[in-house]
């Protein structure tokens, strides 16, 4: 007798077939719907277009500068995101639910709308922007400062929540044994708490940077010039039409996808010991 | 010189409130605190070991006046439930990273003395997370010793592990503690570690010490009903004193005459309960009651009957209820069943009364 395919029953399964299926059925349709529009820009392309707009200039500058601008913004939320998550995780404090809230209020506000709201700080005529040019000589218009003010807004809760969340993973009571050990609270900080929510924070960043490279919306409105990649992308699709711009759509995507999978690798892929010990 | 002093210790932390707690360790001993969950132990611990600030008294750690200093400088060995080895670093670093830590003018530990001292050399290399209870114990132990404590302050390090593992840890334990002659704190929820570990025995209750002092001691003359019933003594009955006499008294509990040792505050007319450990009370048949002192000689019928492996408890009716626990061969010798008539004898010694 021959074993039958039943992967619907055994350990931490679902028991039935029909649940099985049925979540299947639904999990297949959307799994479909994600990559098809992605198959289908890489299939429609052929070797001498891409290769063509892969040549331009300004193309490769508007994916040189996505990228920077991206990594910037990542490294910035890293530095100001980090210890916020490690306070919301760790201490509690009078209005530490309106802190947590204000943080994901960026993932509520459309991107237009941030767009605008930030030319009004960083703009120049802003609130910050006009004394950041007189004082420091720092333009948040036309700059890539701006572009990763942009970005930054948009997309520092993802950093700023998964930190918490890894933090919190952290046992606090390891910690209080690094301080018995000896260790000072800044060398426990960062033998012991930080790495143990590396992971966490590696996610968030990744996060934060695939967030920045796909900004469109709150970037153009705060700086058309130069153009990140999105931007040059929605640019040749209005003046050259499809054709052009699926090539550099396909373009940013390889290079998104490339990066996004090299920084999940470096989080996940490197170290051989999981768990946080509990 | 004693390995711990604290003098009037006392600390709010939200709405828990840790009460002048007055402890003194005498150096090489071991102290076990018990107390139910939410009693304030681990907070007891974690202020020795300098998490939190106390709003009044002084700890003294050996002749070093400790309280103001952070917890990386009080020099305690802290060892938490599961041990709280760093999980992303492998043994040799979790020792390395102690013993860095510690580095001052002269040499610091050496870590693969430390390893080969207890037994642990071949886990250099391996993850936290795949050792066994009693090797994570060692190597907990390894790192503390890197450090070099004048105390060790031990959180329930057993209280996430199964029977067998628990005996063993706990063994392995006293005999290091024992063999450095380290001085510790205990804190436990289980009476099992009392007998155990402690040479000493602290009760502990909404922040405060009931009663501190030699384990056999307190477990024969609880101070009062809490320590009692948190020492799990398994009869605690009401009565009144009758008579007192020199060192005796008579309890009458549910109108039965109990022969009692008499207490300091005892007096005619009040209120008391008695405390009789389960294990202080012999059965006998009726027809054949040895020549044994035992001034409380009780007509009792047995009731229901709990075997517990080597152990039986037998619950008996004579006018109150009463716990007995004997030897499974003894109450297979009596003839033990519900119903089966018995003499149950306790000498007045074991019947302990409580004031409070």
């Amino acid at each position: 007798m021959t074993a039958v395919w039943r992967p619907w029953r055994g350990e931490g399964s679902v028991g039935s077939p029909m649940v099985f299926f049925a979540a299947w059925l639904c999990g297949g349709l959307l799994l479909a719907f994600i990559l098809l529009p992605l198959i289908q820009l890489f299939a429609a392309q052929t070797a001498g277009t891409m290769l063509q707009v892969a040549g331009q200039a300004d193309v490769r500058a508007a994916l040189a500068l996505s990228v920077t601008a991206s990594l910037l913004t990542a490294l910035i939320a890293g530095a100001f995101g980090v210890p916020l998550a490690y306070l919301l995780a760790r201490v509690n404090f009078p209005g530490k639910n309106a802190v947590a809230a204000i943080v994901d209020v960026p993932l509520t506000v459309p991107h237009t709308v941030a767009g605008i709201a930030l030319l009004m700080v960083f703009g120049r005529r802003g609130i910050l922007g006009e004394p950041f040019e007189n004082f420091l000589g720092l333009r948040f218009w036309g700059t890539i400062a701006g572009i990763v003010v942009a970005m930054l807004f948009v997309s520092v809760p993802y950093t700023v929540n998964a930190a918490r969340i890894a933090f919190e993973a952290v046992d606090p009571r390891i910690e209080m044994v690094a301080r018995t050990l000896g260790m000072g609270p800044l060398r426990a900080l960062f033998r012991v708490t930080v790495p143990l929510a590396w992971r966490g924070i590696a996610t968030g960043l990744t996060l934060t940077f695939a967030r920045s490279i796909s900004e469109f919306g709150a970037v153009v409105i705060l700086v058309y010039y130069p153009m990140t990649a999105p931007v040059q992308i929605y640019e040749m699709f209005l003046r050259y039409g499809l054709e052009k711009a699926s090539a550099a759509a396909a373009l940013l995507l390889l290079v998104s996808l490339v990066l996004f999978i090299l920084f999940r690798y470096l989080a996940y892929g490197r170290r051989p010991i999981a768990g946080s010990g509990r | 010189m004693n390995a711990l002093t604290l003098a009037d210790v006392s600390l709010k932390l939200g709405t828990f409130t840790l009460g002048e707690i007055s402890l003194v360790l005498p150096a090489h001993e071991i102290l076990v605190v018990v107390g139910p969950n939410g009693a304030g132990k681990s907070v007891l611990l974690e202020t020795i070991a300098g998490f939190h600030r106390s709003a009044r008294g002084r700890i003294l750690i050996g002749d070093r006046d400790v309280t103001g200093l952070p917890p990386e400088r009080r020099r305690v060995g802290f060892l938490v439930q599961n041990f709280g080895l760093f999980p992303h670093l492998n043994i040799a670093q979790n020792i390395a990273v102690a013993a860095e830590a510690n580095r001052s003018a002269d040499e610091g530990p050496d870590v693969s003395a430390l390893l080969a001292r207890f037994g642990i050399a071949h886990l250099a290399d391996a993850s936290p997370l795949v050792l066994s209870p009693g090797e994570k114990q060692r190597a907990a132990l390894a790192r503390a010793e890197a450090s070099h404590p004048d105390l060790f302050l031990l959180d329930e390090p057993f209280a996430a592990l199964d029977v067998q593992a628990r005996d063993d840890l706990r063994l392995e334990l006293s005999r290091f503690l024992r063999e450095t002659r380290a001085p510790a704190l205990f804190v436990t929820h289980d009476r099992a570690d009392v007998a155990a570990l402690g040479d000493r025995v602290a009760i502990m209750c909404d922040g405060k010490i009931l009663q501190c002092g030699a384990a056999s001691e307190v477990f024969r003359r609880p101070v009062s009903r809490a320590v009692a019933g948190i020492l799990g003594i398994e009869n605690i009955l009401a009565g009144d004193i009758e008579g007192a006499e020199q060192h005796r008294v008579r309890v009458i509990v549910a109108g039965h005459a109990l022969e009692a040792e008499a207490g300091d505050r005892a007096q005619a007319g009040t209120g008391v309960h008695v405390a009789i450990r389960a294990e202080a009370i012999r059965l006998a048949p009726r027809d054949r009651v040895p020549v044994i002192a035992a001034e409380n000689r009780l007509a009792a019928n047995v009731v229901t009957l709990q075997c517990l492996g080597a152990l039986t408890k037998v619950t008996l009716e004579c006018g109150f209820r009463l716990v007995a626990c004997l030897m499974t061969r003894d109450a297979d010798e009596l003839r033990l069943a519900p119903g089966a008539p018995v003499v149950a004898l306790i000498p007045a010694t074991d019947v302990h009364v409580l004031v409070l």
